[in-house]
């Protein structure tokens, strides 16, 4: 990658200027250098190599109530002071009666980083190219008969530089690495299975894609449906244990749990996009409700080193926290930014986040899982006479208020006197929030992270994020 | 930026990248200005706007493709030498066709420099909201977002395609509740002021939310179903997608197979129309082919895969001019009309559902097509065209092929639809009367 760094501090600080020189109540700039590579494979040939540098800022003022943003990449005097302008004219255009204001956050000075050990600038791009050959190679050497799959790899890196009225000056540095298999295809006696997504990803160097085993794990799974096509069993429709792993726990927590608590979605600022929350202060849902069994202690915590939503400061220039969401069953804490938690009369939690310098930061979730348990998971299996374990999941959704959901299988197996069977195919349990966690009678003790692209915002944000768990036992849950 | 710097700039791009070595080149400068109003709880929540100036360049070396985008020229040089020494270190595509050779005349930009020129947009929230509680009341709720852009785009091909482009686009979306679980989602989107109507989308969502006032569970079952043209624009979109030669080439398609052959009734025919008053509406694709009508779906017969140029020689056939360099895809998609009313539609309803919007679409397996959707704002349970009970809670399970061969009924009137990613591309959708679909709700 080029060393194309236009990062201005100065710029950034002069927009910051001419905004409250306008008279602005507060503003802030972001300003952010992203450098970035993707590697795209299509059955096993390389269909391009892309690098792209892109590197601007952005200005958000308060003024008369009202919010605007503005941004542009054009790094000159004269676009700073336009777009504060133009950010000043849009927050004074809202015409709110009811004005915006932001909750007191303490002026910080800092400045923070995610150290690499193999700088992914310094990996030759070869070497790149070669280590998404390898992991194709083993897909198609487990003598399943795949017909298709398409491999991304994406890196990034990050440097920022936020500033804002209240004193705030804080510069941060993200290398991230990312991978996608889409689409890996079996096709064997006539029947086809698929791999429709699955995704890893930390910030960190390379070291971290030397890590994931990629080859050996989407190795694993294409030996897993090959299976499933010549011993998979249909499920006898009923009520039954479930066990899942930390695979469907972990898109369970991020669904069900950390979406319906972000407080912005409770206030109804996404009420026409991603939709609002069960969770509402006239409902029976609200802080204090039960939503789950004692076992269920759900965390939302970007301080994870490694992780994929890590990140010290929030894009508010708020310090980060493990956030409680859902406490011993019971809903406990909201993710906020300083928008929603002036409006519930708190404090932010640091829960601010922008995907770009050209995008407002809203209410994000970094890494959200279940705390674990006590149990090993023989314990979970051994007194279930018969179930299903839902290693991982394929097809998932939830309704717009994060109530309604469903998850189907990819990996799943009959537990039939304690003892795992033959695969089974496609098992689907169609659930509430409440209902699912509920119905958690059994936590193990062991934590693992997938890593995921979250959807939020309009434009579209998609946010890096880590969700994750132990294995859990469900008791008597309905599945087809 | 003015014109001539533009298109000199990015001639120059071309040039430099020839001179390095390159086989091919392609330069598309896109000078963009964005803006968007948020609002919700009837208030308008932030004003955004945000000005890119970007050069997206491909360069193929010996049938190795690297590709770049350049946000500063003064970072040209230094990006392009860059980019062929990616190229030259990468590995050849055996299955690369290269890009369109040859000059082209375009059709002149369609854009609406009022679009551009509006001096406070948030004139149409307030009448959107304005005419969505008129129909669902005062007391109703509003949230949405206002979005308006405009671009110059200048494209130059060392293969031959030049040209500039100027594309405008305006869109409102906005939900009205008349309680916390009874919701309406109206959308206006078009390239012109002249019948961007911001009324008739608040009209919509504003009647959809009173009518699902007091919503029940509904019932899980087979149903025949209208779906409101917003919710079959987020199906065509999906098929759109399935219809890109990428994803036909990595099984992320139920049409893999499937070219030629019947994949829905006769009364079926699916275009892409780049030229029509879409908030997609361009002249040429990203490799400068101009932009003409597809056919895709042509009487219930899948005729052709959107193209790019390279994955239209693996098929043996031309491009269609839907380049993306790597994945082609629709830009607008649109059924024909049927001959059916709306309202004739729903009196063929005996217990059957109206669902007027849907999200959250996700296949477990996108070869075969098992997948499904949550409908949302509107529920209707129908009898003989009257809305006998307003529904929550439900979702649709079932097979995309399988619903795209129920189709029975497709009505006269079409809407133009468009929201956030859930009905995208654009399309221009009808209401659409589907047999037997199989709907599920929770345990």
């Amino acid at each position: 990658m080029g060393p194309v760094v236009r990062l201005d501090g100065d710029i950034a600080e002069y927009c910051l200027e001419c905004a409250m020189a306008m008279g602005a109540d507060y503003a802030e700039v972001r300003a952010l250098d992203r450098r970035e590579e993707e590697i795209i494979l299509r059955n096993g040939e390389l269909d391009a190599y892309a690098i792209a540098f892109d590197s601007g800022f952005s200005v958000r003022v308060l003024a008369d109530g009202g919010l605007g943003f503005a941004s542009s990449n054009r790094w000159t005097r004269e676009e700073a002071r336009s777009i504060a302008e133009e950010a000043h004219r849009l927050a004074r255009a809202s015409g709110r009666m009811e004005h915006i204001e932001f909750s007191e956050e303490g002026a910080v000075e800092a400045e923070w980083g995610v150290k690499q050990r193999r700088r992914i600038e310094d990996v030759h791009p070869e070497e790149k190219i070669s280590a998404l050959l390898e992991v194709d190679e083993e897909i198609v050497s487990q003598g399943a008969n795949v017909i298709s799959r398409a491999l991304i790899c994406e890196t990034e890196l990050l440097e920022g530089y936020f500033v804002n009225s209240e004193g705030s000056r804080i510069r941060s540095f993200v290398p991230r690495v990312g991978f996608v298999a889409s689409g890996i295809t079996i096709f064997e006696s006539g029947r086809m299975e698929q791999i429709p997504f699955k995704e890893y990803g930390q910030s960190g160097g390379w070291e971290v894609l030397e890590g994931w085993g990629l080859g050996a794990d989407l190795a694993r799974e294409v030996r897993a449906m090959k299976r499933l096509i010549e011993e998979g069993k249909e499920i006898r429709p009923g009520r039954m244990d479930l066990v899942c792993g930390p695979e469907v726990v972990g898109i369970a927590c991020h669904e069900s749990c950390g979406h319906p608590m972000e407080a912005d979605r409770i206030l109804g600022r996404e009420m026409s996009q991603a939709g609002r929350s069960f969770i509402h202060s006239e409902g029976p849902f609200w802080i204090g409700a039960r939503i789950g069994s004692e076992l269920v202690t759900i965390v939302d915590d970007p301080t994870i080193e490694g992780s994929y939503g890590y990140y010290l400061y929030d894009d508010e220039g708020v310090k980060a926290r493990r956030r409680y969401l859902y406490k011993n069953g019971v809903i406990n804490e909201f993710l906020h930014n300083r928008e929603t938690a002036a409006r519930m009369g708190t404090r932010s939690n640091g829960s601010a986040r922008s995907m770009n310098y050209d995008r407002e930061p809203i209410v994000r979730m970094a890494n959200t899982y279940l705390l674990p348990g006590d149990m090993t998971e023989e314990e979970i299996f051994e007194d279930i006479e018969r179930g299903v374990y839902m290693r991982s999941f394929a097809e998932w959704n939830i309704d717009d208020v994060r109530f309604n959901q469903r998850y189907v299988g990819r990996e799943a197996y009959l537990i039939e006197g304690g003892e795992l069977g033959a695969p089974v195919a496609r098992p689907i349990i169609e659930t509430t929030t409440r209902a699912f966690w509920m119905a958690v009678d059994a936590v193990s003790r062991e934590v693992e992270f997938q890593a995921a692209t979250c959807g939020k915002g309009d434009p579209m944000q998609g946010a890096p994020v880590f969700h994750g768990g132990p294995m859990i036992r469900l008791r008597g849950v309905r599945i087809r | 930026m003015r014109r001539e710097e533009i298109i000199a700039n990015t001639e120059a791009i071309v040039r430099e990248a020839k001179a390095l070595g390159a086989d091919e080149a392609i330069a598309n400068t896109v000078i963009g200005s964005y803006r968007q109003i948020r609002f919700s709880n009837d208030r308008i929540d932030i004003g955004l706007s945000w000005r890119d100036y970007s050069t997206s360049v491909m360069i193929s070396w010996r049938r190795r493709v690297a590709l770049t985008e350049i946000k500063d020229f003064r970072d040209a040089p230094g990006a392009l030498r860059r980019l062929i020494g990616l190229a030259k270190i990468s590995r050849e595509n055996p299955g690369y066709g290269g890009v369109a050779k040859g000059r082209f005349e375009y059709a002149g930009p369609m854009a609406d420099g009022a679009i551009e020129r509006i001096e406070d947009p948030s004139e149409y929230i307030e009448e959107a909201i304005g005419a969505a509680k008129r129909e669902a009341g005062e007391g109703a709720e509003t949230g949405g977002i206002l979005f308006t852009k405009y671009e110059r785009v200048f494209l130059c091909s060392s293969e031959g395609p030049e040209g500039w482009d100027e594309r405008s686009a305006i869109e409102l979306s906005i939900r009205a509740f008349s309680q916390r679980d009874a919701s309406g989602h109206g959308v206006e989107c078009s390239n012109s002021l002249r019948d961007f109507d911001p009324a008739r989308a608040g009209r919509k969502a504003g009647e959809i939310a009173k009518l699902a006032a007091n919503p029940r569970a509904g019932r899980a079952g087979v149903y025949d179903v209208v779906l409101d043209p917003l919710f079959f624009g987020s199906l065509m979109g999906v098929y759109g997608s399935m219809g890109s030669a990428f994803h036909a080439m990595t099984r992320m398609s139920i049409f893999s197979d499937k070219l030629g052959e019947r994949v829905a009734p006769d009364i079926v025919t699916i275009r892409d129309d780049p030229r029509s008053c879409s908030i997609n509406c361009r002249a040429f694709d990203d490799e400068g082919v101009p932009v003409r009508e597809t056919v895709f779906i042509e009487r219930g017969i899948l005729r052709t895969f959107f193209h790019n140029t390279s994955t239209a020689k693996a098929f043996g056939t031309e491009t269609t001019g839907h380049a993306g360099i790597i994945v082609p895809m629709p830009w607008n998609l649109s059924m024909d009309p049927g001959d059916f009313g709306r309202d004739e539609m729903l009196e063929e309803l005996r217990g059957g559902l109206y669902l007027t919007n849907t999200w959250y679409t996700r296949f477990h397996n996108y070869a075969t097509g098992d997948f499904s959707t949550i409908p949302r704002d509107g529920i209707f349970l129908v009898e003989g065209g009257e809305v006998r009970e307003s529904w929550k809670g439900i979702r649709v399970s079932d097979n995309a092929l399988r619903i795209l061969s129920s189709i029975s009924a497709i009505s006269k009137e079409r809407q133009r639809v468009h929201w956030w990613l859930e009905a995208d591309p654009p399309s221009l959708s009808p209401y659409v009367l589907i047999k037997g679909v199989r709907i599920t709700e929770p345990d």
